[in-house]
């Protein structure tokens, strides 16, 4: 960047009341969690007669009973397979339509693309009825499978939509000189278009990740057994009771968020760039 | 060269598994949501056809118009809230104007990864009588019994769950302002300062128009946002106590899950749809309109 250009500074009033904007933004936003963090490492005692005091003696009992008793561990399990399995799903699905609706010269890809485009449109209300009733149906209520396939469905649009932008950047030439070689199809989307959209295919991943990760009202409605829950739902269930285990409580709501912070400060250009860019906001 | 009839199988192959995916679980069903609004049914046993009643019987729905009400204010705190925030925490970081401008942002931005689910019961628990709030009001005050008293009340239980969004999407809207403001060369300020205009001017005369259809074009997706919010306040609420904090998502939840009203449900979700399709299709118009992509 250009750090010496001619760009004065801005005058002292402005700079001083940026800091105490910001260290009021920041300091909202750390805290509770610094709190919630420190306050989960105290038995309840301490909890309900010192609410803003550091613990004592730290101690992580909270963290192995919450566990347990709020079935954390298969919750979480739950969460990755989810999670795991509509990602790439989707990521795959969306990249080979893509790849069809891109470099293929049939008159149909218009209509296919228009459908897509559509599904921007459609959220959760629109759907979550029927839907439910049909997988009652069905009898995919109370399975995997009956979460994981609206995560990949209402994925789709907009992955169909990204990948369809980026792969049209890709030049004609590839599919000509691999119809020329003789290679089939699926070897030049495999060896060649999948490797060339690695760039979007990461933005992509982690976008829909954050979404299946935090993913609510599918797993919410569609399942009602404990062993299918995912990490968001138990923790509410759990977190939420009207019970006053608060060091439970807190401890459970710790565990929801601190892969969460780690996965932010991993992630934290490509989510500043994919959310930054505005279009992948929904 | 390969014959057409191949391709274009695979042509079909590489759509074909995604498309039906899709239109199996989300365009279908929207067809029969829409079917499902024209009845009353319980889940269960036959349904009757109703016409419109279920659409008429919301007019007089006095928790459809809570609903709403808190559905109009949860823009309102977007538009006049967030989305202005947004913008001047985006500028006073683009201008550097804090040390460590770049650690603030990556600080503020924190909440964007974390469940809606999540942030509800945390800010529940900050709110609760042994959580941050009352805690400090209690030792700044002297008054030992102080407890939040504002989620019984009828006009203002929604507040908190403002505060709470405000906290939850102001850096969204900051993040997606600071990408543009990077677009805008440096030399327009420069320029500005030259002529000798004030930070103000600046900021207001300057910058803050060029950014206006970003404004604008968030302000709508705040408006769909908000017809769409469910997570985070079912999560702290449930839309009670006595629907003081319903949202029509909440209610169409609610009356479809809980009191297994199906049509009626369907026909909040219908109204629900068509909100967010009047906010999607002014979001395209604008777009076209400022020719920005």
């Amino acid at each position: 960047m250009n750090d010496r250009s001619l760009l004065r500074r801005a005058p002292l009033s402005w700079r001083a009341s940026a800091y105490v904007i910001m260290i009021a933004f920041a300091v909202l936003t750390i805290f509770p969690l610094v709190w919630l963090g420190y306050s989960s490492l105290k038995p309840n005692a301490e909890i309900v007669k010192y609410p803003l005091a550091l613990p004592k003696a730290p101690s992580f009992s909270n963290y192995a009973e919450a566990w347990k008793k709020g079935g954390l561990d298969v919750a979480l399990l739950n969460s990755f397979l989810y999670t795991a399995v509509a990602t790439v799903s989707t990521l795959f699905l969306a990249l080979a339509a893509a790849f069809g609706l891109t470099k293929f010269p049939f008159a149909s890809k218009k209509f296919f693309t228009g459908a897509f485009a559509l599904g921007l449109m459609i959220t959760v209300h629109a759907v979550i009825i029927p839907l439910f009733l049909l997988e009652v149906r069905i009898g995919l209520v109370n399975t995997r499978l009956g979460v994981i396939l609206p995560y990949i469905a209402f994925d789709l649009p907009i992955s169909v939509m990204i990948a369809i932008s980026f792969i049209k950047g890709i030049p004609d030439a590839i599919l000509e000189s691999a119809e020329i070689d003789g290679a089939k199809y699926r070897q030049v989307f495999w060896l060649m278009i999948v490797p060339l959209c690695t760039p979007v295919a990461t933005t992509m991943l982690i976008l829909s990740f954050l979404r299946h990760w935090n993913e609510f009202l599918f797993v919410f409605i569609f399942t009602t057994k404990t062993a299918l829950k995912s990490l968001p739902v138990a923790i509410t269930q759990f977190a939420g009771r009207q019970n006053i285990e608060y060091g439970l409580q807190y401890a459970s709501l710790v565990i929801g968020i601190l892969p969460m912070i780690v996965f932010y400060f991993i992630f934290h250009s490509q989510l500043r760039k994919g959310f930054g860019e505005g279009a992948l906001k929904e | 060269m390969r014959n057409l009839r191949s391709k274009k199988l695979s042509y079909l192959s590489f759509i074909l598994p995604a498309f039906l995916i899709y239109v199996g679980i989300m365009v279908f069903p929207v067809v029969f949501s829409l079917a499902l609004s024209f009845t009353k049914w319980k889940g269960f046993g036959p349904m009757e056809f109703v016409g419109l009643d279920n659409y008429v019987r919301m007019f007089s729905d006095p928790v459809f118009y809570i609903g709403l009400r808190n559905n109009i204010l949860i823009v309102l705190v977007s538009v006049f809230g967030q989305i202005p925030l947004g913008l001047l925490l985006a500028y006073m970081l683009h201008r550097k104007m804090v040390r460590g401008a770049k650690k603030f942002e990556v600080l503020i931005f924190l909440p964007i990864t974390i469940s809606s689910v999540i942030v509800a019961q945390l800010w529940n628990r900050v709110f609760s009588p042994i959580g941050i709030l009352p805690s400090i009001v209690r030792s700044l005050t002297g008054n030992s019994e102080y407890i939040m008293t504002i989620f019984e009340s009828k006009a203002y239980a929604i507040v908190p769950i403002m505060f709470v969004l405000l906290w939850q999407h102001t850096s969204l809207y900051m993040v997606i302002f600071l990408a543009n403001l990077q677009r805008i060369p440096d030399s327009i300020i420069e320029a500005a300062q030259m002529e000798g205009a004030s930070e103000g001017t600046i900021f207001l005369k300057i910058i803050a128009p060029m950014l206006a259809p970003v404004a604008f074009i968030n302000s709508i997706l705040a408006i769909s946002g908000s017809f769409k919010s469910f997570d985070l306040i079912y999560s702290m609420t449930g839309g009670g106590p006595a629907h003081y904090t319903e949202v029509m998502a909440v209610y169409m939840y609610d009356t479809t899950f809980v009191y297994q009203n199906y049509g009626y449900g369907s026909a909040l979700s219908i109204i629900i749809i068509l909100f967010i399709v009047a906010a999607i299709m002014l979001t395209r118009a604008a777009t076209k309109k400022f020719n920005f992509d």
